[in-house]
């Protein structure tokens, strides 16, 4: 394993990176460097073929533990494991021992008995991989933890842009949508205002979260003034799942003020390019064409981030907990 | 008779406003003297004397608890123990308990089991309404004859306006006063049907935007404070506002008082003594209802309790099992202890001088007491011997794995004074080694 690790750090510029922690719960509290570094990796295994060997993690046993249903974001992690050549099992919780009465905290400490390297954990509750990493011993990923943080989510979509636009200082980034349900949102605010971009934040006052501009964001109600002159147009899916029925009067009229469609696009710097970390309502967030224009949009790329950035992070947690 | 001595001990009596070092003597249940340069001599054909060296501590009137929350009956015992171990010899008890306190015969029943003069004195406040969210009043008359000493939902408000008007008007009629629990439910997401998903969990701002979690808007308590001074008004009731935590709050109940509504309040120790910050870590010690609030909040409990708007001080006591705390915040129970350190904190009021030691007493003591019309305890000639002797510069700190109640949200917290006697009329209810290593018999 050694001799392949230095075999690659021998023909690229890039190394596993160390981290400050053996967790990743959120991107609170990162530095600079730390996310820069984490692109970088991810940008080298991104440019690798899927059939270079890069499985230096032989042995290393991942669960992925998930609270709250999800396709995309568990089989990202799970190529990503396999393709460092740890062995990934799967456990959905959503109907498991949680109702059976078990404590979130007995669910994890049985499964940190059977001594895995690593828990991904996705969960409807704020905080809960933060619980888990108090009390457990193995290291911990935040896959999404109801409305605080997404920290993957993050590093991915600033791969995205770096890939696409070079960089990220100064860029004009929008956000827009249900900010307040979404820990995706939370999670590129932080990241992204420590790489040094500008960033704006575009909701209805009623999905806008309080005190949201101490953050480091301007926060704007008008989309069409939100999205003026930006560079990066970030939109977040209606978490309906998370509202209470009273944030918005209908789909409707959500799409005609908060979607984007191709007028209020054409406000935004003329290259600007559209993500969203998915899954997509059509028609309400984002007209049902500019999702599928490959040239204006970013989210297929996204995806496939996805799994080089979540290399990066594993390799990364592994090389720390060696190092500590 | 049984005497005991408690030599050159500086006494606090807040409804005089005079404390000095006395000499106090106690026959059997009663104080018998209070006196300068006591000779003991007069006493010496006298057995048994308990003779307490108090040079250097201070003697105060037992401590009034006026809002205890104790979740099950079984543990009343030990939260009267407890409790008298850090200073507390009379304590209100709140409704939401199992079975909820609503009905004469639980209220009669209650009473007696907790009846024991060497422990703390429990009272008893009633339901207004049968249960939350009922529209009928209990029977508020029949608990009254049987000690409840005011009415209240306990740790919910009494939202429904119409259902407030008539449980102040009967509990006017009969001479008691209305608690309520500040909080506009509908505001703080807590009527949202059966999702959790959407709570409130904690005060709405920046922290609450960091963490993910659904922020309870500050104004949701002065919305409810001001509703209630209007039927106050109407009714002529006694209102009082439980924990207040708001600047708004406590903005609006000086400005009632001002124009001589009749009104109180009470807030506890984590208003005063702790922000929302604190839970930037996810600690569910923390998770509280009211929540902690913003800094200005905090600012503005301790102006109302320098210029006497807030009349009280609580434990807001609300116990709470470590399992129901080691969870995600938003599935933590809610809820800290509060008996072990509410002295302790009160206490540091008086280190910081924001407050004097006489004015803490009153709030802990007197206030309540006139607030719940309820016995006073007073060191004076003839009354009962329920008092508390203390230290008031003892360093320590807390820790929460030496309290006998959980959790605490001031685990760590650097402390002065210490509680090192209790006593209850006339019994030594609880002697900490260091007043003991004083007794000379």
């Amino acid at each position: 394993m050694n001799d392949l690790l230095n075999k690659i750090q021998k023909n690229t510029s890039t190394s596993p990176v160390k981290l400050s922690s053996h967790h990743l719960l959120s991107i609170e509290g990162m530095d600079k460097l730390e996310i820069q570094s984490l692109i970088d990796r991810a940008d080298f295994f991104a440019n690798l073929d899927k059939h270079s060997d890069t499985k230096f993690l032989q042995g290393y046993v991942v669960l992925n533990v998930f609270f709250e249903n999800s396709t995309r974001t568990r089989v990202s992690f799970e190529l990503a494991a396999r393709r460092l050549g740890a062995e990934v099992i799967n456990i959905s919780l959503i109907n498991s021992s949680i109702k059976k009465g078990e404590s979130l905290l007995d669910t994890a400490s049985t499964l940190n008995a059977m001594k895995p390297d690593l828990l991904i954990v996705r969960h409807p509750h704020s905080g809960a991989p933060i619980l888990f990493a108090n009390y457990l011993n193995c290291s911990i990923i935040n896959a999404g933890d109801g409305r605080h943080e997404h920290p993957t989510q993050a590093l991915l979509d600033a791969l995205t842009i770096k890939r696409r636009i070079g960089y990220l200082e100064g860029l004009k980034i929008s956000i827009c949508g249900d900010i307040a349900n979404s820990r995706v949102a939370r999670s590129n605010i932080h990241l992204l205002t420590i790489m040094g971009a500008e960033v704006r934040c575009v909701a209805p006052p009623t999905l806008m979260p309080s005190g949201l501009e101490k953050l480091g964001v301007k926060c704007f109600y008008n989309m069409k003034e939100g999205i003026k002159n930006s560079d990066v147009v970030m939109l977040l899916r209606l978490q309906n799942e998370r509202m209470s029925g009273t944030e918005n009067p209908s789909e409707r009229e959500y799409f005609k003020f908060f979607g984007l469609d191709e007028t209020k696009l054409s406000l935004a710097n003329s290259n600007a390019v559209i993500m969203h970390p998915g899954p997509m309502n059509r028609g309400v967030e984002i007209a049902s064409a500019l999702a599928d224009d490959t040239n204006r949009s970013l989210i297929k790329t996204q995806v496939e981030m996805g799994v080089a950035v979540r290399m990066s992070i594993i390799e990364a947690l592994n090389y720390t907990k060696h190092q500590i | 008779m049984a005497y005991s001595i408690f030599k050159s001990i500086k006494v606090v009596n807040p409804e005089i406003d005079v404390s000095d070092i006395f000499d106090v003597i106690i026959e059997d249940n009663k104080i018998n003297a209070i006196v300068k340069n006591f000779d003991e001599v007069i006493l010496s054909d006298k057995n048994p004397i308990t003779f307490y060296n108090c040079n250097g501590l201070t003697m105060a009137p037992g401590l009034v608890d006026m809002r205890v929350n104790i979740g099950k009956t079984e543990n009343l015992k030990l939260t009267q123990k407890v409790a008298s171990e850090n200073g507390i010899t009379s304590m209100v008890l709140l409704p939401n308990q199992t079975p909820k306190l609503n009905n004469p015969s639980i209220i009669d029943h209650i009473q007696r089991q907790s009846e024991d003069p060497s422990l703390p004195k429990v009272w008893v406040y009633g339901a207004a309404t049968k249960d939350d969210q009922s529209l009928q009043m209990c029977e508020l008359g029949l608990m009254a004859e049987l000690g409840a000493v005011g009415f209240t939902n306990g740790n919910k408000s009494i939202k429904n306006s119409l259902v407030l008007r008539r449980v102040m008007s009967y509990a006017q009629m009969i001479n008691r006063p209305i608690i309520q629990h500040a909080e506009d439910e509908d505001l703080s997401g807590l009527n949202q049907a059966s999702t959790t998903s959407i709570r409130g969990e904690m005060n709405e701002g920046e922290v609450s935007t960091r963490l993910g979690l659904i922020g309870i808007p500050s104004c949701a308590e002065v919305i409810m404070i001001e509703r209630d001074i209007r039927l106050a008004k109407l009714t002529g009731v006694h209102y009082h506002v439980a924990h207040v935590s708001t600047r708004d709050g406590i903005d609006v109940i000086r400005k009632a008082k001002k124009e001589g509504v009749k009104i109180t309040c009470d807030t506890a120790p984590p208003y005063f003594a702790l922000n929302e910050t604190e839970l930037l870590s996810y600690n569910t010690a923390f998770k509280l209802s009211p929540p902690l609030r913003c800094e200005d909040d905090r600012l503005a409990v301790i102006e109302g309790i320098q210029d006497g708007t807030i009349d009280a001080i609580a434990s807001d006591h609300r116990s709470r099992s470590n399992d129901t705390k080691i969870q995600p915040f938003s599935a933590a129970s809610i809820g800290a202890s509060g008996i072990e350190t509410l002295f302790l904190l009160t206490l540091e009021l008086v280190h910081k001088k924001i407050i004097d030691l006489n004015k803490a007493v009153s709030l802990l003591t007197t206030n309540p007491s006139n607030i719940l019309n309820i016995e006073k305890n007073k060191i004076d000639n003839n009354k009962k011997a329920t008092f508390i002797v203390f230290d008031e510069n003892a360093i320590g700190k807390i820790d929460k794995n030496n309290l006998k109640t959980s959790p605490t949200p001031f685990h760590g917290r650097k402390t002065s004074g210490k509680v090192l006697g209790t006593f209850i009329n006339g019994h030594a209810t609880y002697i900490h080694k260091d007043l003991e290593e004083k007794i000379k018999k």
